[in-house]
């Protein structure tokens, strides 16, 4: 599902960060590791087409990530990568649904609202869809995002530190539905991590180096 | 979700900053507005008394005074003319119309002018009740006037000495109101029309401590002339500048030296309302371009999600454009009514012309256009800014 060789990805005009190899099925998942400040998610973005600069090869299913441009690479990205980020990062001042179907809308592909209902009840968060998204507690708002992820069926979710800064109950509880949501989707899913409670569940394995 | 409920969603993230800026706007164009209306409604209502007269004859003095006092019925006149002269010039081949007025009684602030049925012709005035003056001392109401004295055909009053309310009353000879006039808009509302000779008779049989005037020079106040030609233009004002006592004055000259005058006043305004709109341009622009930098990891997010650095465009302007919209219809709303307050001082001010601002239309529409073009225009910098947004360097947290 997910290749990546020999990918080296940076800000500005130098990679900062490399990898060698990067395999996942898909419905399976991977971690990127290594210190923090190293440039994990640098790398993660590059996966999705987004760094400055980026060499090596990335493919998704059959699409050659890194040969895409503008337009191309912006609905591919929309219509086949699921993000979640550290930060969560729900809009403020929309509902929980709406924020959901912000991914749609960002997409330009049409918006089940069914199933964005129906994704928020599986997470557990159903009776939050028409609440302001300000207003959720950090769990419900990580369930929401883990949903947003979700909601277009991607090839790819890629997650940036999901466990960081959570009690060890939290954690788990985080790593499983990210874990499921790659397993319902049939997505590959790839954490960028320092997290050892992590480490311990996911065997796939991804050191990344810093370029000096 | 669409995209207004996404901008929406962001604008009422900053409420303070916005209402102000709105409220900024919204002044600006309010100030703009009302003073375009104002200068409107004052304009209709001078072509309106106007009434098309070309040349207004009165005793030398100002030509201003002279039109102020006999078409606006604002100033004194200068004096009388006799009505041998009035008569002479009235009969030239080049008049098609003219019409005598004579001015310098009131009653209770609403000046009566003696003249002939040719007066309520000028304004195109028809009766509502009652009929015309068939001889002195009979009385026909302008609507404004009727309607502040509550009087109506078949009641009486008297006039007193002087232009506006006095006590110096001439109690011997009361009118009779036989009509009442529609209204028309024009200065006709606010007088008391009677027959020239009604004024005669009074001054002729004056109480005893007055003077009375004689009989056999009697006079008016001033002839108000329509030309049958060009040719009227061309001649008429010389032939009555070179009579000693007489002084031509042309109403649309001294109109537009009026307006001019009250001009300064407006421009003053006008610059006024130009800088308001001027601060709302840039205070929308620094909100803009402050909103944007406080949400670029959102508009990375968005990108993120699969949009186009477009979409980001056309959020900052959609938002420019919200907000701009609404401050020109609050500017609309504020600016109409402050022209509507302006009328109604002026119609206080029994003296000054009553204000009309032209009826909803145009000129609206161009001040909520406009109000759109300064907030979208001021958008153009943050917007760009925001379709650059750089999703690889606002979401690579660490």
């Amino acid at each position: 599902m997910l290749l990546a060789v020999d990918l080296k990805a940076g800000r500005g005009d130098k990679p900062v960060a490399r990898l060698d190899m990067l395999s996942v099925e898909a419905g399976q998942a991977a971690l990127l590791v290594g210190p923090s400040g190293v440039g994990k998610s640098t790398l993660l973005l590059a996966l999705a087409g987004l760094a400055h600069t980026v060499n090596g090869s990335v493919h998704i299913g059959r699409t050659d990530v890194l040969a895409l441009r503008g337009a191309a690479l912006d609905r591919f990205r929309g219509r086949h990568i699921g993000f979640v980020f550290q930060d969560i990062h729900l809009l403020p001042g929309l509902s929980t649904l709406d924020n959901l179907l912000l991914s749609p809308f960002a997409a330009g592909v049409g918006q089940d609202r069914a199933r964005a209902r129906g994704l928020l009840e599986a997470l557990g968060v159903g009776d939050k869809a028409d609440r302001p998204a300000e207003r959720l507690s950090r769990g419900e708002a990580q369930r929401a995002a883990i949903a947003r992820a979700m909601l277009l069926k991607p090839q790819l979710i890629l997650a940036d530190e999901p466990t960081a800064s959570l009690d060890d109950a939290s954690a788990q509880a985080v790593a499983d539905l990210l874990l499921d949501a790659a397993d319902q989707t049939g997505a590959a899913l790839i954490i960028a991590t320092h997290d050892g409670r992590i480490k311990a569940r996911i065997r796939n394995q991804v050191t990344v180096e810093a370029i000096a | 979700m669409n995209l207004l409920k996404l901008v929406w969603a962001f604008i009422r993230r900053r409420p303070l900053t916005w209402a102000f800026n709105v409220l900024t706007l919204s002044t600006g164009v309010a100030v703009v507005l009302a003073l375009v209306l104002v200068s409107q409604a004052l304009n209709d209502r001078f072509q309106r008394d106007l009434a098309g007269v070309d040349l207004v004859i009165g005793a030398k003095g100002s030509p201003l005074q002279i039109v102020l006092s006999a078409v606006f019925q604002m100033d004194t006149p200068t004096g009388n003319i006799s009505l041998e002269d009035a008569r002479r010039f009235g009969a030239s081949a080049m008049v098609a119309r003219a019409v005598p007025v004579s001015i310098g009684d009131n009653v209770k602030g609403a000046r009566i002018v003696g003249t002939t049925l040719d007066y309520p012709k000028l304004y195109g005035a028809d009766l509502a009740q009652g009929r015309w003056w068939g001889q002195p001392m009979e009385a026909v109401l302008g609507a404004s006037a009727a309607q502040r004295l509550g009087l109506k055909p078949g009641d009486s009053f008297v006039g007193a000495h002087g232009l506006v309310g006095s006590a110096d009353l001439h109690k011997r000879f009361p009118y009779r109101v036989v009509g009442v006039l529609k209204p028309t808009g024009a200065v006709i509302d606010r007088l008391a029309l009677t027959d020239l000779a009604s004024v005669w008779n009074i001054h002729e049989h004056p109480d005893p401590d007055e003077a009375a005037t004689d009989p056999n020079h009697r006079e008016v106040t001033a002839l108000l002339i329509k030309y049958r030609s060009a040719m009227g233009a061309l001649m008429m004002p010389r032939l009555v500048a070179a009579s000693p006592n007489l002084q031509p004055a042309i109403p649309a000259i001294e109109s537009a030296r009026l307006f001019s005058l009250l001009g300064v006043g407006a421009e003053v305004l006008q610059g006024v309302g130009a800088a308001i709109l001027g601060l709302a341009a840039i205070g929308f622009f620094i909100a803009l371009f402050g909103a944007v930098s406080q949400r670029r990891r959102d508009l990375a997010l968005i990108r993120a999600l699969g949009a186009r650095s477009s979409l980001l465009l056309m959020i900052v302007a959609l938002e420019a454009a919200l907000l701009g919209f609404a401050g020109g219809i609050v500017g609309v709303a504020a600016g109409r009514a402050l022209a509507a307050y302006a009328g109604r001082v002026s119609m206080a001010a029994a003296s000054g012309p009553t204000l009309m601002p032209p009826s909803f239309g145009a000129i609206d529409l161009a001040a909520v256009g406009a109000a759109l073009v300064l907030s979208l225009a001021a958008s153009i910098g943050p917007a760009i800014i925001a379709s650059r947004t750089d999703p690889a360097h606002e979401l690579a947290g660490g």
